[in-house]
C-alpha cells in the first residue's frame, strides 16, 4: 500500500469515529431539552405534549399542600396568577419547599389533568425567591414572575 | 482600619501587575535583564501584597467585623471558628481574591523556580502572569471588592449559606482553584513558545510537572464537591450534572486530554499545534469555569442583567485572553508543521488521537448542554434545561470506550505495532475480560453497562498488572532478588511510566464505584413514628426515638435508628433535621454506615407536628470505591512529580 493510500485510510478511519462519536452527542440533543413552562401554558397543552417532560414554574398555593403516606408523596396546586394545575408529587420535596412559596416542579401533564412530578427545585437564593414576590405575591407582570422563578 | 491596610495592597498590587507587564515588555525591547528582575520582584511582592490583603480579610472575620459588607454576608456572631476562616471564600468577592492570591503564588514560584534554566522565557512568564493578575485584579477592585463597608454597620451578620458550613465544603473551592490556576503555568510557558518562536518540546517538558499537580488539585476538587454534595445534600448522589460541576468537569476533561497528548509530542515530536490548542483551550474553560460559578449567570441570566458591569466585564477578559491565545496561534500555525507523519492507525500515536477525540467529544457535550440553556434564553428568552439523561446517554459509551483505550494505549509500540506484538500483549487481557463478564453473569449482575464496565476494567486492568508484572519479574532474576524487591526495582527505574498506571489503577477502582453505585443503588422512602421499622436490602432500620438537638448555630430533630442486619444490631444511625438560627434555614443531614466499601445512607428529611417522620434509606453498594479510586489517582500524580529527575529535564 502506497503511502497516499495509508494516509487516506487513516483520514477516513478517524472521522468516521470522529463522526460517530459526534453523532452520540450531539444526535439525540434537540430530544433531551426540557422546556420551562406556566401552569397556563400546560393548561393550553395538546394532547401530544402530554408525554413531554417539562419544568413548571409557579406558587405552591396556601391550603392546598397535602401529604401522602404510602407511597410517600404530595399534591398540592401551582399557580401563575392566571391559571392553577394540580400536582401529585412522588418522593421527598427539598427542605425549602413550602406553601405559599415559589417552586419548580418537573415532570408531565400525562392525563391531561393532574401534572405528575418526580422532583421539586426550591432553591434558596435571592435570584429564585425574591423579596418582591413575597410582597406582590402572584400580581407582578406574568414575564417578571417567571424570571424570579426560573432556576 | 485592617481591612483598609487589605484594601490598599490589592490596589497596590493592581498597579504593580502593570508594572510587571511593562518590565516585561522593556526586558523584551531593551534585551537589558534588569528589567526582567524588576518584573520578577514585582511579581514577588504582587504575592506578598495579596497575601496582605487575604490575611486581612481573614481577620475581618475572625473578629467577626460586620462593618465590612462581605462579612456581614457571609458571616455571623454564631458562626464556628473554623467556618469563619473558610467564609472568605464563601462568596464570589472573596473567592475571586483568593483565585488571584494562588495565581500569585504560582507565578512566584515559576518565575523563581525557573529563572536560571529559562531565562529566555521569564519576560514573557512574567509578562503573561501579571496580564491575567491585572485582569482578575481590576474585577475585585473595581466591580467585586471584599473590602467594602456597610454603614449603618448591623448588629449582626447574614451568616454563611448552611450548605457551606462543612469540613469537605471548605477543602473544595480551594481545591478547584489551585487546579484551575495551576494551569495557568503551562498556559503562560505555551504562550512564551508561541510570542517566541521557540517552539519545541521544552515548554512541555518544563511545565510537566506543573500540568500533573494542577491536574490533581482539579481531580481532588472535584471529587470533594462531590463527596459533599453525597452527604450534605441528602439526596444520596454524588454527581447531578448539575451547571455548576459541569463548569469544574470541561477544564478537567480537555486538561486530561492535554496531559496525554504531550506524550506524543515529546515522543514523536507531532501534535505540536494540537497540544498548544490544547492548554489553550484547558485554561480558558478554567477561567470559564471560575466565572460561570462566580458570576451567578448559571442561576439565571438575569443576574447579569442586576450587576450587568460585572458580566460584561468578565465576558471581556474572558473574550480578551481567549482572542489573544488563539491569534497567536493561527499567527505561528505556519512554523508548527509537525515533520513526522503517522505511520500506522495500530501505533500508540493513534491510540493518544482517538483518546484525545474522546475526551474533546466528552468536553463539547458537557460546554453545550451548560451553555446552549444560556444562549437560548439570551436570544429568544426560552428557559429550557438539559437534564442528566442526555449527559449519561452520550457518556457512558464515551467512558468505556476510553477506558479500552486505557488498557490498549500504554502497551501497544509507537510506530507500527505488529500483529504478533498485539497478540502478544493483549490475548491475555481481552480473555480475562471474557471471563469476568461471564462470572459477573453467572452471579447475578445482567445490567448492560454493569458487563461492558466490567469487561473494559478488568481488560485495562489486566494489562497493567501483565506488564508490571513481567517488568517486575526480569527485575528480580536480574538482580537477584524476589519478585517484590523486583517489582519496587521496576518501579524506580520507570517511575513516569509506573506513577502513572498506578493513576489508571485509580481511574479503574473509581469506575467500579461509580458502575456499582449507579447502576446498583437502592433506595426506600417511607413515613413512620417511633417504634415503626423498614426494610432495604438486608437492612432494617428501626426508629426508636426522635428528640430535639442542638449545636452552636443551630436546632434540629434528631432521629434515633437502630439498623439490624438479620436479628444482629449492627450500628445506630442518627440523621437529623436542622434549622440553622441565623436564616431560619432548613437543612436535612445525613447519617451513613459505610459496610463492604458500600454505605448505607440514611436521612429524616421530614418531621410532622404529630410525629409521623419521613426517612429515606439508600444502599449504595461499592461507593467508597468512587474517592477511594481518587486518592490512589492522586497518589501515583505525586509518585510521578516526585520521580528523580532525569539528565534532559
Amino acid at each position: 500500500m502506497g503511502t497516499k493510500n495509508k494516509k487516506i485510510a487513516i483520514i477516513v478511519s478517524i472521522l468516521l469515529v470522529a463522526g460517530s462519536l459526534g453523532y452520540l452527542a450531539f444526535g439525540n440533543f434537540g430530544e433531551n431539552i426540557v422546556y420551562f413552562v406556566t401552569p397556563s401554558e400546560v393548561k393550553a397543552f395538546s394532547a401530544e405534549a402530554y408525554s413531554k417532560k417539562v419544568r413548571v414554574g409557579g406558587m405552591v398555593v396556601k391550603g392546598s399542600l397535602k401529604t401522602q403516606p404510602d407511597p410517600v408523596g404530595l399534591t398540592f396546586e401551582l399557580t401563575d396568577g392566571a391559571a392553577t394545575i394540580p400536582v401529585a408529587f412522588q418522593g421527598i420535596p427539598p427542605d425549602l419547599f413550602k406553601e405559599g412559596q415559589g417552586a419548580v416542579v418537573e415532570g408531565q401533564w400525562r392525563d391531561g389533568r393532574t401534572f405528575h412530578s418526580t422532583m421539586i427545585m426550591a432553591k434558596h437564593s435571592e435570584d429564585y425567591m425574591p423579596m418582591e414576590l413575597k410582597r406582590a405575591g402572584v400580581e407582578l407582570p406574568k414575564k417578571d414572575f417567571m424570571k424570579t422563578l426560573s432556576p | 482600619m485592617i481591612i483598609e491596610i487589605g484594601h490598599f495592597s490589592v490596589i497596590v498590587a493592581l498597579v504593580l501587575s502593570v508594572f510587571g507587564m511593562a518590565s516585561a515588555a522593556l526586558a523584551l525591547k531593551t534585551r537589558n535583564p534588569d528589567w526582567a528582575r524588576s518584573g520578577r520582584m514585582a511579581v514577588t511582592l504582587i504575592f506578598v501584597l495579596l497575601g496582605v490583603g487575604m490575611l486581612s480579610l481573614v481577620y475581618a472575620f475572625i473578629i467577626r467585623d460586620f462593618s465590612v459588607l462581605y462579612v456581614a454576608n457571609n458571616s455571623n456572631s454564631k458562626l464556628p471558628f473554623f467556618y469563619t476562616v473558610a467564609a472568605v471564600w464563601g462568596g464570589h468577592e472573596g473567592s475571586l481574591l483568593l483565585w488571584v492570591f494562588i495565581l500569585s503564588v504560582f507565578s512566584t514560584l515559576a518565575v523563581w523556580l525557573h529563572w536560571r534554566t529559562q531565562p529566555a522565557i521569564m519576560p514573557y512568564l512574567i509578562g503573561v502572569e501579571s496580564a491575567i493578575i491585572f485582569g482578575f485584579l481590576c474585577l475585585i477592585v473595581f466591580l467585586s471588592s471584599p473590602f467594602e463597608r456597610l454603614l449603618p454597620v448591623p448588629l449582626d451578620g447574614k451568616d454563611l449559606n448552611p450548605l457551606l458550613q462543612d469540613p469537605a465544603m471548605v477543602m473544595h473551592p480551594p481545591m478547584l482553584y489551585l487546579g484551575y490556576v495551576g494551569f495557568s503555568i503551562p498556559f503562560s510557558f505555551a504562550m512564551a513558545a508561541l510570542f517566541s518562536g521557540r517552539l519545541g518540546e521544552e515548554w512541555i517538558k518544563v511545565t510537566q510537572r506543573w500540568s500533573m499537580f494542577a491536574w490533581m488539585c482539579l481531580t481532588t476538587g472535584i471529587l470533594l464537591g462531590g463527596y459533599w454534595a453525597y452527604y450534605e445534600l441528602g439526596w444520596g448522589g454524588y454527581w447531578g450534572w448539575d451547571p455548576v460541576e459541569n463548569a469544574s468537569f470541561m477544564p478537567w476533561l480537555v486538561g486530561t486530554a492535554y496531559l496525554h497528548s504531550v506524550l506524543v509530542q515529546e515522543k514523536r515530536k507531532m501534535f505540536k499545534v494540537w497540544n498548544l490548542f490544547l492548554i489553550i483551550v484547558t485554561f480558558s474553560l478554567s477561567l470559564i469555569g471560575t466565572f460561570l460559578v462566580r458570576s451567578g449567570v448559571l442561576t439565571s441570566v438575569h443576574s447579569f442583567a442586576t450587576d450587568p458591569e460585572r458580566g460584561l466585564y468578565i465576558l471581556i477578559f474572558v473574550g480578551t485572553v481567549i482572542g489573544i491565545a488563539f491569534g497567536a496561534l493561527i499567527l505561528r500555525s505556519n512554523k508548527l508543521k509537525s515533520q513526522v507523519e503517522m505511520d500506522s492507525l495500530v501505533s500508540r500515536e493513534s491510540i493518544f488521537l482517538f483518546n484525545n477525540l474522546f475526551f474533546l467529544v466528552a468536553a463539547a457535550t458537557v460546554f453545550l448542554g451548560t451553555l446552549y440553556p444560556l444562549i437560548l434564553e439570551t436570544l429568544q428568552n426560552a428557559k429550557v434545561t438539559v437534564g442528566p439523561p442526555y449527559y449519561n446517554a452520550v457518556f457512558m459509551p464515551i467512558a468505556l470506550g476510553l477506558l479500552f483505550l486505557m488498557g490498549v494505549g500504554p502497551y501497544i509500540p509507537w510506530r507500527k505495532a505488529s500483529v504478533a506484538s498485539l497478540k502478544k500483549s493483549f490475548s491475555t487481557p481481552l480473555l480475562a475480560g471474557a471471563v469476568i463478564v461471564v462470572l459477573l453473569f453467572v452471579t447475578g449482575i445482567h445490567n448492560l453497562y454493569a458487563l461492558a464496565g466490567g469487561y473494559v476494567v478488568t481488560f485495562a486492568g489486566m494489562a497493567i498488572v501483565l506488564d508490571f508484572g513481567k517488568i517486575s519479574q526480569l527485575y528480580a532474576q536480574r538482580n537477584g532478588s524476589n519478585i517484590f524487591q523486583g517489582s519496587l526495582a521496576a518501579f524506580t527505574a520507570n517511575q513516569r511510566r509506573y506513577a502513572s498506571m498506578l493513576t489508571h489503577i485509580g481511574v479503574l477502582v473509581l469506575v467500579v464505584g461509580i458502575i456499582a453505585s449507579t447502576v446498583y443503588q437502592t433506595e426506600k422512602v417511607v413515613s413512620m413514628r417511633v417504634g415503626d421499622e423498614f426494610a432495604i436490602g438486608d437492612y432494617r432500620m428501626k426508629l426508636t426515638k426522635i428528640h430535639e438537638v442542638a449545636g452552636g448555630n443551630w436546632n434540629a430533630q434528631e432521629g434515633v435508628f437502630q439498623v439490624f442486619k438479620g436479628e444482629d444490631l449492627v450500628t445506630e444511625l442518627r440523621p437529623q433535621k436542622r434549622i440553622y438560627s441565623a436564616t431560619q434555614t432548613p437543612t436535612t443531614e445525613s447519617a451513613i454506615y459505610a459496610t463492604n466499601m458500600g454505605h448505607v445512607f440514611l436521612t429524616m428529611p421530614e418531621v410532622s407536628e404529630d410525629g409521623v417522620a419521613v426517612a429515606r434509606g439508600v444502599l449504595n453498594p461499592l461507593v467508597l470505591w468512587v474517592w477511594g479510586g481518587g486518592v490512589i489517582m492522586g497518589l501515583g500524580v505525586i509518585l510521578n512529580i516526585l520521580r528523580p529527575r532525569k539528565k534532559e529535564e
